[in-house]
Parts: structure tokens; sequence; C-alpha cells
């Protein structure tokens, strides 16, 4: 549903800019689907009047015009390409000067023909979409009024989305009811007044209602001596805005009232309807189901074969309309119509939404019917077009109010207790503002009384309070509320009017637990593992002689136990190394030769204000199992490596550099580190086999190698915690790869060549991998040979053969320049 | 042109008897039946015949047509069907092992505080952590410890040089949680704790600990009992009953002994149990009043309950592990058992 700011400001009093508006209809419940500024016109656009249009000679259908905008000198040549542009209308003129969005107006030549100025269609003022000819307005238009006054610019549409229960808000009057009691600013209903002139004439009509289940009510008045013509031009305008367009006067108010009060009308033409009886002294309108094989010939001009289930306004023999859905060609409003017959009824929704989904036939009425409309608003319907009717279309009327309300609609009685409320919201509401909050949106404050859990349609029925009930505020509800039928309707009004803001959260989001570094913990110890380690748990202590044979001083940044069971157990221990070459030295006594273990543990340096967690591991022996097909092998440097490699990419962890690693109980030159700001945080290398003698391990006769892995895990956390992966776009062109084989001197690195190939082109070139490595025969003394593949990808298009070369050759130039390669 | 026919025949029969992979096939098709082939080109000799013997011609070479196609499809299909032959290895023993990258496990310990944990958490606990060496305020003080208890002595207790201490449980967390953050509370801390214990096996001076601590307005004895029971049944199965009965704490108020019928002989009585049905899982209660008060929370508004759980404990009764000794070995044999609850 489209509204208009400027229309719903003529019920509503407020001074809110469009973005309060919108937030306050949002948090009212009503979703602002699309906003529309409608921007101020420059003041060069004025009421004019065409004086003459003549065909220009040689174009088919240029005309040139002479208009009266009461410009000092007097008449402006313009020339109009509209078909609907004549003599002595009233059009809207953009004079010289105007700019309307990127158009400027200037004076110019078409067709060797002057013209200062541009008559407009409604899309060039930004009023709708409208473009197939100008806007004419009312002949009585004074000339030189502002566009902005005429069309009530600047204004803004917000389109609106209404829930299926909020039947109440399908009109200007509702919204403004709504945001009334959500925002406390006054209401402003027009005055509506029971007609008491009647015409001479009292029409003859006959009204029967023959499916009252259907049609509790049908309220219709006749009207004599109606004048066909054009609505007045703000009621166009508010229609156009709304998203309906302007017809004549009597369809263009039933529909202005549709849209002010929620709840469609109809008007049918008097002298189309046909006589029930021959005998009958006039016309009849009955609501009746459709007979068999009846048919209807709708406005749209489409034919319908009717079914029986099919709920009918018909004259005295035809259907006149599918009711509430669409009137018939036949008994529509015409130019020629004097007479009517206005209709303002009410239909049950669910007849009202089989037959319009049957028939695959909507309309704004059926819209607003099969969502349950209140037969109580029909005669306030009614009197509304009444007076518009007589005001805007010189209409007579010609009956007395024809009411036929057989299935009377009784107003309802709810009972809220407060405490039920806080119950379910989560926090109390003093009576005071619940009575005033309910007032607000219509309904009316009875009694206090015995609770009850259903609603009554008796005030009489209202039990007083007793010991055994809580007391209620019992109100009388709105019958336009259709949707306000428990308890629990009136308690989510009371707390969508006052803000499901101010609803208190019980209990405060996560804030104790650090999910990060729980994750992180995690993730190394899996991680290990499904490496194949297992995790041992020793004693938080130290031995200060263990440390001592790592070469660590057992005296600097530790603390010490005045009463340590052993002591060989009186220092909080700063390695967890000692523990774990113990437990190897265990396991190797019993016969178990490979083996992988870790222990992930916090460790209590004297100079740390927390105490970190570090996870240290030792591995010995083959790689895995011995298998019958695949056989397993000694753990090595690449596959050591290899393990904290896996473990730095399932932690996104972005180290600045992986170089040399030292440590007194590791070999110099097998040893790495990942270092981030500087600082080791994953360490690796082969233990010294002299340490490991101290704790009684040979490795000698063992013929093993010791490998150890070290990570700083309390760094690890810290450095992870702001990691956020942003999705790449696949590529859309292929990539294309290019092997290289070369020999390189000993001295050069793979981390060099890798960087220099990259160099080459960062944008194109995506990767480098190492498919071989070889020494040997053919390879002289203190060279190797690598074996490189590339990959080559354009992220805008498939690279040609010829740029492919290009780069191969540039990549071969360069290794060979910086990194002495020999291509083999 | 009939016998130049026949001897196409002939030899397309033969050549594509000849074919061993699919490409051969795509080959012979195309030189017997493709846009250039003999047989193709004869079609457009057939205006060389007379005209009463053209149809019976272009039948024949329909026919012959006909037949290289048919001949083609089934030595296709037979290549292909020897290539998947070929595929299924032959002399296969379904019964040799597979190949399996190598897997650890995580410690006995470290599974079980795991578990425990996300019980709690999905009751809605956040996990908590605080250090394990303390000053005496947060380890005794705080927890209304009067000065001259005897679990402050020397014996019961490791001492720092730096005049700090090893915790002695984890409610240490609870205080330094209380102290920092206003209710509502609802945390569990795990981690190790230390007692001046020789290691026997049911001792050890390092061991673990979970501590539950819950304050919010209205909780009460029913909460704790309604978690211990949720934690009983998550860790041990529905038919694992619980109870509380009636102790002393210096911190809880009332104050009380955490039982789970025994896992073993299901409350028969047994070794385990000691013959009683029971097996005690740690102490809980109230969180006292001095205490809430202590940390500058209002104990006419909010109310909380604590336990305790000793983890190794648990872990002895859910694998059947008869000393706490073992744990600390870490014997390869000994972890290799947990394999399977370690992922």
């Amino acid at each position: 549903m489209k509204i208009s700011k400027n229309w719903l400001s003529h019920y509503l009093t407020h001074d809110l800019n469009d973005h309060q508006l919108s937030e306050a209809l949002t948090f009212s419940g009503i979703e602002v689907e699309a906003m529309q500024v409608m921007p101020r016109l420059p003041e060069e656009l004025v009421s004019a009047k065409v004086v003459s249009a003549d065909p220009i000679e040689g174009s088919d259908h240029l005309k040139v015009c002479r208009v009266d905008a009461n410009h000092p000198d007097g008449l402006i040549q313009v020339v109009c390409g509209a078909a609907n542009c004549h003599a002595g209308m009233m059009a809207v003129l953009a004079q010289v000067g105007a700019v309307l969005g990127d158009l400027t107006i200037k004076k110019v030549k078409l067709r060797g023909v002057e013209s200062s100025g541009m008559l407009c269609s409604e899309r060039e003022i930004g009023l709708s979409e409208e473009h197939g000819g100008i806007i004419e307005l009312p002949a009585d238009t004074p000339i030189g009024v502002s566009a902005n006054q005429l069309f009530g610019l600047p204004d803004t549409v917000f389109e609106l989305e209404i829930t299926p229960n909020r039947s109440d808000l399908l009109g200007y009057i509702g919204i403004a009811r709504d945001l009334s009691a959500n925002l406390g600013l006054p209401l402003k209903l027009p005055e509506i007044n029971e007609i008491t002139a009647f015409a001479k004439e009292n029409l003859p009509f006959k009204l029967r209602i023959d499916e009252p289940e259907l049609c509790p009510r049908y309220i219709a008045r006749l009207f004599s001596d109606v004048v066909i013509g054009a609505s007045p031009l703000w009621m166009q305008v508010d229609l156009i805005k709304s998203g309906l367009r302007p017809i004549s006067n009597v369809v263009d108010i039933t529909n202005f009232v549709m849209l002010e009060q929620g709840h469609p009308l109809h008007a049918f033409d008097y002298d189309k309807l046909l006589k029930e009886e021959p005998g009958d002294p006039g016309p009849a309108v009955i609501v009746r189901r459709a007979k068999p094989d009846e048919s209807f010939h709708a406005l749209n001009k489409k034919d319908f074969q009717l079914r029986e289930i099919d709920l009918v306004v018909a004259d005295g023999q035809n259907p006149s309309a599918l009711a509430g859905v669409m009137g018939s060609s036949g008994s529509a409003i015409s130019n020629q119509t004097s007479r009517i017959v206005l209709e303002s009824a009410a239909f049950d929704p669910s007849s009202i939404r089989r037959t319009s989904y049957h028939h695959k036939l909507t309309s704004d009425s059926s819209y607003r019917f099969e969502r349950h409309l209140s037969p109580e608003r029909t005669l306030v319907n009614s009197l509304r077009a009444t007076e518009l009717l007589i005001k805007y279309a010189q209409a007579k009327v010609a009956s007395e109010l024809i009411d036929h309300y057989p299935v009377v609609d009784t107003a309802k009685y709810l009972a809220l207790r407060p405490a039920n409320f806080a119950r379910l919201i989560g926090y109390p509401m003093e009576t005071e503002k619940i009575k005033s909050y309910l007032t607000r949106l219509g309904c009316e404050f009875i009694q206090l009384g015995a609770w009850c859990n259903e609603a009554l349609d008796d005030v009489a029925k209202i039990q007083a309070v007793t010991d055994d009930q809580p007391a209620a505020l019992w109100f009388k509800v709105p019958q336009n509320r259709v949707d306000l039928v428990r308890e629990a309707d009136l308690i989510e009004e009371l707390s969508r009017l006052d803000g499901y803001d101010k609803i208190p959260m019980k209990t405060p989001p996560s804030r104790i637990m650090d999910h990060h570094a729980s994750r992180i913990q995690d993730l190394v110890a899996r991680h290990l593992v499904s490496q194949g380690f297992f995790e041992v748990l020793n004693y938080s202590f130290n031995d200060p002689a263990s440390l001592q044979d790592l070469g660590i001083d057992p005296d600097i940044n530790t603390q010490k136990l005045i009463n340590p069971q052993n002591s060989n157990q009186s220092i909080m221990r700063v390695s967890l190394l000692p523990g774990l070459l113990e437990n190897i030295h265990y396991n190797l006594n019993h016969y178990e030769r490979d083996l992988k273990l870790f222990e992930l543990a916090r460790i209590y340096p004297a100079d740390h204000e927390t105490e970190p967690l570090r996870c240290t591991a030792l591995l010995t022996g083959n790689i895995g199992e011995t298998h019958w097909k695949y056989k397993t092998k000694p753990l090595d440097f690449t596959i050591v490596k290899g393990i904290l490699e896996s473990l730095a990419q399932l932690l996104d962890l972005q180290a600045d550099e992986v170089r040399e690693y030292r440590a007194p109980w590791l070999m110099e030159a097998n040893s790495l580190a990942w270092y981030v700001g500087g600082e080791a945080v994953m360490m690796m290398g082969l233990m010294d086999a002299e340490v490991c003698e101290k704790f009684g391990i040979d490795l000698g006769t063992l013929d093993q190698q010791l490998w150890m892995i070290d990570i700083d895990v309390h760094r690890l956390i810290e450095l992870t915690r702001k990691s956020e992966l942003t999705f790449q776009e696949l590529p859309r062109f292929p990539a294309v790869y290019r092997d290289l084989s070369f020999l390189v001197p000993e001295s050069e690195k793979w981390q060099r060549i890798s960087e220099q190939v990259m160099s080459v082109d960062p944008e194109l070139i995506s990767g480098v991998q190492l498919l071989d490595q070889y020494r040997g025969k053919q390879v002289p003394e203190g060279y190797r040979s690598l074996h490189i593949r590339f990959k080559l990808q354009d992220q805008e298009k498939t690279l040609t053969e010829e740029r492919i070369e290009q780069i191969v050759a540039s990549v071969i130039d360069l290794l060979t320049k910086q990194c002495n390669i020999q291509m083999r | 042109m009939h016998t130049q026919l026949k001897e196409l025949v002939a030899k397309a029969e033969e050549s594509i008897a000849a074919c061993r992979t699919p490409n051969d096939i795509l080959d012979a098709r195309a030189a017997y039946l493709g846009k250039k082939s003999v047989l193709n080109g004869l079609y457009a000799r057939l205006r060389e015949l007379a005209p009463e013997e053209r149809p019976a011609f272009g039948q024949l070479i329909n026919e012959a047509r006909a037949k290289i196609e048919a001949l083609l499809v089934a030595q296709d299909k037979e290549i292909k069907n020897a290539v998947r032959a070929q595929q299924v290895q032959q002399e296969l023993d379904l019964d040799m092992p597979g190949w399996m990258s190598p897997l650890g496990s995580l410690h006995p310990v470290t599974i079980v505080r795991k578990k425990i944990e996300a019980v709690f958490m999905s009751m809605g606990f956040e996990v908590a952590q605080g250090p394990e060496i303390e000053d005496e305020y947060h380890n005794f003080d705080a927890l209304n410890t009067p000065q001259d208890h005897p679990s402050r002595n020397l014996a019961d207790t490791f001492y720092l040089q730096n005049g700090k201490l090893l915790r002695t449980q984890t409610s240490t967390v609870q205080i330094r949680v209380m102290e920092k953050y206003k209710p509502p509370i609802k945390i569990i801390s795990p981690g190790r704790c230390y007692r001046n214990d020789k290691p026997d096996p049911s001792h050890s001076p390092v061991f673990q600990q979970v501590e539950a601590l819950w304050v919010d307005k209205g909780i009460s004895m029913s909460d704790l009992k309604d978690s211990l029971q949720n934690f009983a049944t998550a860790m041990f199965g529905a038919d694992v009953k619980s109870r509380i009965r009636p102790h002393f704490f210096p911190f809880t108020e009332p104050s009380a002994e955490m039982d789970i019928s025994c896992v073993s002989c299901a409350g028969e009585g047994c070794r385990v149990c000691k013959q009683s049905g029971w097996l005690e899982m740690g102490g809980a209660g109230m969180v006292d009043p001095a205490v809430l008060e202590m940390v500058g929370i209002d104990p006419e508004i909010y109310s909380g309950f604590a336990f305790g759980l000793g983890i190794e404990r648990i872990a002895m009764l859910k694998y059947n592990i008869g000393d706490m000794r073992i744990l600390f070995e870490n014997d390869v044999r000994m972890l290799r058992q947990f394999r399977g609850e370690s992922l």
C-alpha cells in the first residue's frame, strides 16, 4: 500500500521528517518497503493556458503552441509533441531556466520553430510514471499557479507492507490512528455528518440480502442529478500519489473514501439496473450466490463463468458485481450517468478470497475485503462518500439511508491482567499506562472485573472481582480491530506501542568465557591427535637438575615451592620438555619405538602475569605403523615441518618469516621457527642426542632421531583473535600451468626462488609449486636440479599463448639473473 | 563395384577385430563410415550403374554400412568391458588391513574434562579460567575459611617462596568472577588444583577439578539438584540417580555432599562403591551469604549454588581405572585405548 506523507498529515498532527516517520512506522509493526521522495519543483513550473496549438508543417505530431503563463512579455511559444495537447486546455508549463533532473529547459529550435519552454507530463514532474500525454489541469485552474502548490510538493510516498492480521491499517486513518497511539500525537478525523436535506424525489429501489452469512451488512444510498466530470485536482493528485489513476469524480470519490477509511465502496449506474419483477416500481440490488451457468462481464472487459459458491451483487436479473471484487461493465458509471446507487457493504472474507483466487481476479477492493473488514465501518463510509458526492459531483440525495444489517457485529469486551503483561513481556506496566495506550488505539476502558479467558459480547456478563479470580481490566474493543480477540492480543499491542526496545534482556550475552582461546587450544590439541600424537599429563613441577640439563637456569624467572614433596618437584614448571623426555624414556623402556607425545598445559614463568598456555611435543621412530603395502619411513625434517605447516594453515596463521631457530637442546642445522613480530610462535627441531642421554634416552643405540615441536599457544591465541576470512570470487577464466626444470646453486634457497618467480607478475602468477628436487648424476657438484610449476591466471581474460610465452621468458630471465639458474 | 564392396566389408571386419583401444574404434569408424570413406564414396558412384540396378546396389551399401556399424559397436563394448575388468583387482584378499593415517588420542582426563564442559555448556554455563598460583585471600579468606583452619597448613597446601600458594580448589575462580561480574553468573571453572597428598591409588598432589557456580535471583537448592542430575545423566546415562546429603563446608550454607548411584553395580552394592550402592561425587551447597557479601553481591537479592567435582575420579569411574597413578604414567599402551573417545 502506498501512502503520501502530505495526505497522511491531514489526519495526524506531527513534525516528523521522512526518516523519523519511516522509523515510527517500522517500530509500529508496519514495514516500510520503499520510500519515494518527490522533491520540490522549480518555481519556473506554473499553470498555463494553451491559447493556440497548431500543427507544424512537415511534422506528424509536433504542434506549435502559444501559451499564457501571465508572463510580462506576453504569450510564450512552445513546441509540444503530445497528442492530447489542444487549444484552450490548462497545462503545466516549465519555463526557460527550469531544471528537471538532468534536463534544463532552454530556448531551442525544433523543426526551425522556436520553443521557450515545455508542457509537462506527470513523469516529467516526478508525480508518476505516466507519460502518455501532458497534464491537463481542470479548466478553472488560475493561470500562473506554482506547480508545487497544484501538486502538493514536496511530498514523500511510503510503500508499506501491512501484515494480513491488520485490516484496520488498510487506509490512511488506520495508519494515522496507529501512529497516534504509538507516538502520542493528536489524531484529526474528518467531520462526518448525517445529511438531512433530501432531494425532492425518493427514487424507487429494492434491496435484499439473500446470503446474510456472506454479507452481514449492506448500505445503499441513491443519488440523482449527478454531473459526471473530473474530480478536483487535489483529489486526483492524492489518488495518483497513492498509486491509483483518476477516472471520474464519482469513481474517484469511491476510491478516495476507500483509501481514507480503508473500506471499499462501489457505485452503480441506477438506470442500468433492472427490476426484479415487472411490477416493481424500481430496480433492485440483490446480494445472492451466482446461479448455475451465470456469466459476468467485468469492468476490466473480461468474462467470467461464475460458480454457485461465488457471491454476487445482482440487479433484478443479472450480476452487477462480483461482490467485493469488481463491478460489471454494464452497470458501471459512464459519462451519461446521472443517477447512482452507492454501495457500502461488508462481505465474508473467506468467500471473497475463494472467488478472487479462483477467478484470478484481484482488486484494491478484494485485497481489503479478504483481510476481514468490520460491518460497523460501512455507515461512516457511506456518509463520507455522500458528503463528497454532493460537493464534487453536484449529487442530490435521492433516498434515505437503506441499511440492511442482518448479522449484527456486536462489540467485544476483553479482560487484561496487568500481571500477565509482566509475565509474558518481562517487565511491569502501570495500569494507567495500559489504559492510556489502549484508549489511543480506540479501546474503551469499562471497569475492573473478574478475569475471564474469553471475549464477552455484553457488559452485563462481566463478573465482579472475587478472591479466587485476579482482578482484570475490561476493555471494549473497537470493531474495526478484528484481530483483537484475546488477552494475548492486547498484551501484544501494549508491548508494541511501548516499544520492543523497552523489553529488558534477562541474561547478558556471554561475557566471561573466552570462546576463542578455548577453540584455538582445542584445535591445536585435535590437530596433533589427528597427526598421531598422544596427549600426556605431567605434574606442574620441574626438577632444577632437569632444567640445568637442558641449559635452562633454574634460578632465573622461576617460582619455587617452600614445601615440595621431593626436591625434584621444587619449581613450578617453565618447560614441558623434561616431563615429555621422561615420558619418552618410560615408553621406550616398554619397547614402544614409534612415539608421538604432546602436552598442552600452563607454564609458570615468574615474569608472566598470566600462566601462559604452551604445547610441546616429542616424536621419534617411524611416521606411521608398519603396513604390508605402503611401507612406513622414519620421521624426518620434512614430515615434522609439514605438521606445523598444516597447523598454520588450520589456524590461518600468517608468519612474518620462517627461518632457523636456536635452543640449547636442539641441533642447529635442523631447527626452524615461525616468527611473528620478531618472536617465535611455533618452533621445531632435532633434539641434541647429548641432551637426550642425560634423560636416559640413547638415540645412538636405538638408531632413531628425536624431534621436538614447541608451540606458544598463549601467543597463538592472541595472534589469531582477529582473523577474518573473506571469500575471493572464483576466476572466470581458465588457469594455465607451465613447468620449468633448471640447475641452481645450492646457496639459492627455495623461498627466494619462489619469490622471484612470483615477482615477475604478481597479478598473473598466482602460485608456484615445487615438483621435484634432484641431486646426483648429471648435476654438477654444488648444484641441485629443481622442477617447478607455476600457475598463470588472468582475472579479466583468457591468456593468449603469446602472453604466456612472454611471461615464461621473463621468469627464466629473472631467475638466471637473480639466482644463477641454468636451464636444463 | 560389387567386388569392391565385398572386399571393403572383409577389410573392415579385419581391422575392427584388431582394434584394442577406444581410440582405435574412433579411427576405424572414421575410416570405414566417415564422410571421406570408400563406402561413402560408393553412394556417389551409384549413377555409374544402370538405373534399374541402382536401388538393389544402394540396398547393398546400406546393409554393408549396418554390418560395419554393428561390428564397431560390438568391438567397442568388448574393449570397454576389458578395461573395466582390468580395473577390478583380481586375487584381492579383502581381509588385509587398509592403510590408515596414524591417529593419536587425548589424555582420558582431558577427554572427561571436555565432556563435562560440553554438558554444562549445553545447560548455559560459561567456562571460566583463573590462575593456579593464588593468594591466600582468594583461596581461603574469601571462601570463609577460618584463619586457624587445618587446610591452611604446609602439610595440606603447597606454598611458594614469593608468599603465594597453589590453589587447593577451583572455587578461587568463582571469587574472581564474582568480583568482576554482576549476576546473573553461570559458570564452571575446570582446572588443575594442588594438595600436599602423597600419590596413592586415590590421591595425587596434582589433580583437576571442575567447579560450577550459578548466582541469580531465585536460585535455590532445587536448581542444584537439577544440575547435578542433568550432569549425571549426560555423563553416565539415563539410569543413573543422584542425591545430596547434609555436610559442612565453610563457604556454603546449607552444605551437601553429592552422590550418584554406583555406575558399576547400578546401586546393588559392589567393590567400587564399597557396598554402599552410591558414589561420592563432591561437595556442594548454597553459596554462603558471607561469601556473597565479601564480593559485593547482595544476598538479600541474589542467591546461588556451587559444587565441585574431581575430574580424575569421574574418569576413573567412567573408564573403570583402578589406580589414579596410572593417569600420570602416560603409558602409550594406556593412551592408545582412548583413540575412540578423542575427536
